[in-house]
């Protein structure tokens, strides 16, 4: 029990601390680790289905250029976008917002690619086609909308007012907006590894 | 301002405006527990209805009260509520109340995001309640088993409103996991390292995990479900190349570590009552520590033992069978634990000590029949007998209502102010055993003499009438035994003892203030020394200097996850309008999805993004807004 109530209130002295920077940081960590959970169901539901099928992807897999080309700008995006970090640390705004703006082109440029890809593809599969243009067409397509989600975010980031305020630190926002959009290109790397390079491993090693 | 006391200065600070506004904005984890607690407890009263209303029909052989398809609507029903919109809910409901108490922290960490899920929760369960009103409730169990539910043989909306509404219950118990996992490992009071933290913060951070990494499976599942039934996709279709099995796979990866999310931390609960009315520290904290959060790992191995009698490997059935039989020893540790501290102890028998003990009865009976079922040939035997709903039924209302029961009478004096009668109290206990058990344990009977689960009716001549009236007779005893309870709950709360500070002498941190507890809990942040703060002799408050009362602001102390130094202040943000307008443009989004309005749906995808920037938009401090 507490001996000590009602103090007066201009004794009171103050906790010398910094404020507490990081619960963000922490939160966007559980949302990775969910949303990879989500990919990894994604991808555990392609094997299965591929299980003992007699058509399967590997009978004639989808075309590599595409996906590489669309790997190659999402890796430079991430490396423009943490380049654009280390300008926030440095608290050069203006250069940081413009690598955003650039990060955010790349985006954009990835997401009208993919649009041709699926034009290009869906001459020979659609998601109707079978079980195997379902998981193919759904797994690319949630990626498609976490890159989205990623470049909403990216946005709301590069609108964020008053980059100067010391209260709220802009390195906040931005840092954790790029930690999700790292996260997208790191799950477009599994997708190019397991929808498009293994098919053709297999194929080749037939 | 000389005359202004601490305590209403902080008051002040962390008061909920009063008033229509106050509470559709309000994130105060007390009121939005609080919340959660009579939410839940609502769905339990319907689905104990539904149940009710089968039992009338069950009750005699032949009987034609219901239409099977009635009949299939209400038993899905009944198996939704009762797992996804009661048991997971109100549990978390008593660790929003309690935990922030409970570990000195005057919120949760992401106090708006409480409210979001709350509001989402709230929406999901409305979502779900809007079909039995067009008669197109879902009627294919809380599982769903595909073929059936394909578009082909479930036309209609009812599984489109079960798979929405629980992929808006997801997005509610993803955010409510993440909320417990920070506040657990950040928000500590100084000094109370893992090694002594309350065992309900164990349960709920494990439970906390297994969601975040279990609940996407199902997601991913129920929108498979929605594209083979409405967009012409051939995930389950075997004539597209598609899998049957694929469904149920992901179903019980999710649906296993789903049975703990709703169990573990009602353990954890009693972890917390018995040691109080045994009069003694719990026998064997870090054995009880570790098994909680081994019996959540290897929780992730076990789901084939839903699917024994599918037909798989004898290679994957062998492996998880010893997954099975593994995960019981980890249940069994705790059990043990509270027998010893109930022998080494003095009972003080309350009633929510005649709960926890009941509890552990109807527990070991239902972990019993689960071993059982985890040998792989009995189970072929029982399987889809009323062998299963009895096991089931020992081990959630053994480990799950029996301890929500306690946990009312427990902490509901701190939560009101207000003691609950305890003669009622006993009574509605001994109503509610009886009629349980009276209820429940004919149901092994029933199964192992061969009277399938899930059917409307069956003929006379088979002779499972009189035990199927005695069924029903003991499901009405219980219904009889909770409605007690709730009578009890409502007048106590009006003119009830006064409870004062610790009613029951307890040991741990939430007990420490007044009851109910003022918005910003404690004056000072507790420090803590040992496992048992309130039963030893030092003052958690102490606090010469006034250091720990952080009274600039809505503020809290962050501690490092192992040792719980104080390394940050938290600034907490305050009352919002933000989630709730989020978690409403989502619902329009799901409501507008299983009408396949998808303009609308749209709309709401594209109002929920706006609500969130207007949730997160930085406003500028009074300091900045003066200058």
């Amino acid at each position: 029990m507490s001996t000590t109530l009602n103090p007066p209130l201009n004794t009171t002295k103050k906790l010398v601390a910094p404020l507490d920077r990081n619960r963000g940081t922490l939160a966007m960590w559980m949302v990775i680790a969910t949303e990879a959970s989500l990919f990894i169901s994604l991808f555990c539901s392609y094997f299965l289905l591929g299980n003992n099928k007699s058509r399967w992807s590997i009978d004639d897999p989808p075309k590599l250029t595409y996906a590489l080309i669309l790997l190659a700008i999402l890796i430079s995006s991430s490396l423009v976008l943490h380049w654009g970090e280390k300008q926030v640390k440095r608290q050069r705004y203006v250069a940081a917002r413009i690598i955003l703006a650039v990060t955010i082109l790349m985006g954009l440029g990835f997401l009208a690619l993919q649009s041709f890809e699926y034009l290009d593809h869906w001459k020979k599969l659609a998601p109707y086609s079978d079980s195997y243009g379902s998981i193919f067409y759904t797994i690319t397509t949630f990626h498609a909308a976490h890159v989205i989600v990623g470049l909403l975010i990216l946005g709301y980031v590069l609108i964020l007012p008053r980059y100067n305020s010391k209260l709220e630190s802009p390195y906040r926002a931005y840092h954790i907006a790029a930690m999700y959009w790292h996260f997208v290109d790191v799950v477009w790397v599994f997708v190019v590894l397991i929808l498009y390079l293994i098919p053709h491993w297999i194929v080749y090693g037939h | 301002m000389s005359t202004t006391t601490v305590e209403q200065h902080l008051t002040e600070i962390w008061e909920t405006p009063k008033g229509i506004w106050g509470k559709l904005s309000s994130v105060d984890h007390k009121e939005l527990g609080k919340r959660y607690l009579v939410t839940a407890f609502i769905l339990l009263i319907i689905g104990g209805v539904e149940a009710l209303i089968m039992r009338i029909q069950l009750a005699g052989p032949d009987k034609s009260i219901l239409t099977p398809e009635m009949y299939n609507q209400l038993f899905s029903m009944h198996g939704i509520t009762m797992i996804f919109w009661y048991a997971s809910p109100i549990l978390s409901g008593f660790s929003i109340y309690l935990i922030p108490l409970m570990i000195g922290a005057r919120d949760m960490a992401y106090p708006r995001l409480n409210a979001f899920t709350y509001w989402t929760f709230l929406l999901s369960a409305i979502l779900l309640y809007i079909s039995p009103f067009l008669g197109q409730a879902p009627h294919a169990g809380w599982f769903s088993y595909v073929p059936y539910t394909n578009i082909q043989y479930s036309p209609g909306h009812g599984l489109d409103f079960y798979a929405l509404s629980l992929l808006l219950l997801a997005i509610s118990t993803t955010g409510g996991a993440i909320n417990f996992i920070a506040t657990i490992l950040r928000m500590r009071a100084p000094g109370m390292s893992l090694s002594k933290m309350p065992l309900l913060c164990y349960s709920t951070g494990t439970i906390s995990f297994a969601i975040l990494f279990a609940l996407p499976a199902l997601s991913a599942n129920c929108v498979f479900l929605e594209l083979d039934r409405h967009w012409g996709t051939h995930f389950f279709h075997v004539s597209g190349g598609g899998s049957v099995l694929m469904w149920q796979q992901l179903f019980w990866f999710f649906g296993h570590p789903w049975v703990y999310v709703i169990f573990i931390p009602a353990m954890g609960m009693l972890s917390m009552i018995i040691p109080v009315f045994s009069r003694r520290p719990i026998v064997g904290y870090p054995y009880v520590a570790i098994s909680t959060v081994l019996t959540g790992l290897v929780g992730f191995g076990v789901w084939l033992h839903h699917m024994f009698s599918v037909g798989m490997s004898d290679m994957a059935m062998s492996f998880f069978s010893a997954g099975s039989m593994l995960i019981s020893i980890f249940t069994v540790v705790q059990v043990f634990a509270w027998v010893a501290t109930i022998w080494k102890g003095r009972l003080v028998m309350t009633t929510a000590m005649y709960y926890a003990l009941a509890s552990i009865a109807c527990l070991v009976i239902g972990g019993l029949s689960g071993v059982y079922t985890g040998i792989i040939p009995v189970d072929w035997q029982v399987h889809n007998t009323y062998f299963i709903p009895a096991h089931i039924h020992y081990v959630l209302i053994g480990a799950n209502v029996f301890p929500v029961f306690a946990g009312l009478y427990y902490w509901m004096p701190k939560m009101t102010g207000r003691m609950m009668g305890e003669t009622a109290g006993k009574w509605s206990f001994w109503v509610m055993f009886i009629g349980f058990n009276v209820g429940f344990f004919p149901m092994h009977i029933l199964g192992l003499n061969g009277m399938p689960r899930r059917i409307y009716t069956y003929p006379a001549g088979l002779g499972f009438g009189p035990v199927n009236m005695l069924v029903t007779c003991g499901a009405f005893v219980f219904g009889i035994g909770i409605l007690i309870s709730i009578v009890n709950f409502l007048t106590s709360m009006r003119s009830g003892r006064i409870a004062g500070r610790n009613p029951w002498n307890a040991d741990t941190l939430e007990w420490d203030t007044d009851s109910p507890p003022p918005p910003y809990a404690t004056v000072h942040i507790p420090t803590v020394v040992s496992r048992n703060p309130l039963w030893d002799d030092y003052d958690e408050e102490y606090d010469p200097d006034d250091t720990r009362i952080l009274d600039e602001g809505r503020q809290t102390l962050s501690t490092t996850w192992l040792d719980a130094e104080p390394f940050a202040i938290s600034q907490m943000p305050a009352e919002s309008i933000a989630p709730l307008l989020a978690a409403i443009a989502l619902f329009v989004f799901f409501c507008a999805m299983v009408f396949e309005l998808l303009w609308i749906a749209l709309a709401g995808l594209i109002a929920t993004f706006a609500s969130c920037c207007f949730w997160l938009w930085p406003r500028p401090s009074p300091e900045e807004r003066s200058a």
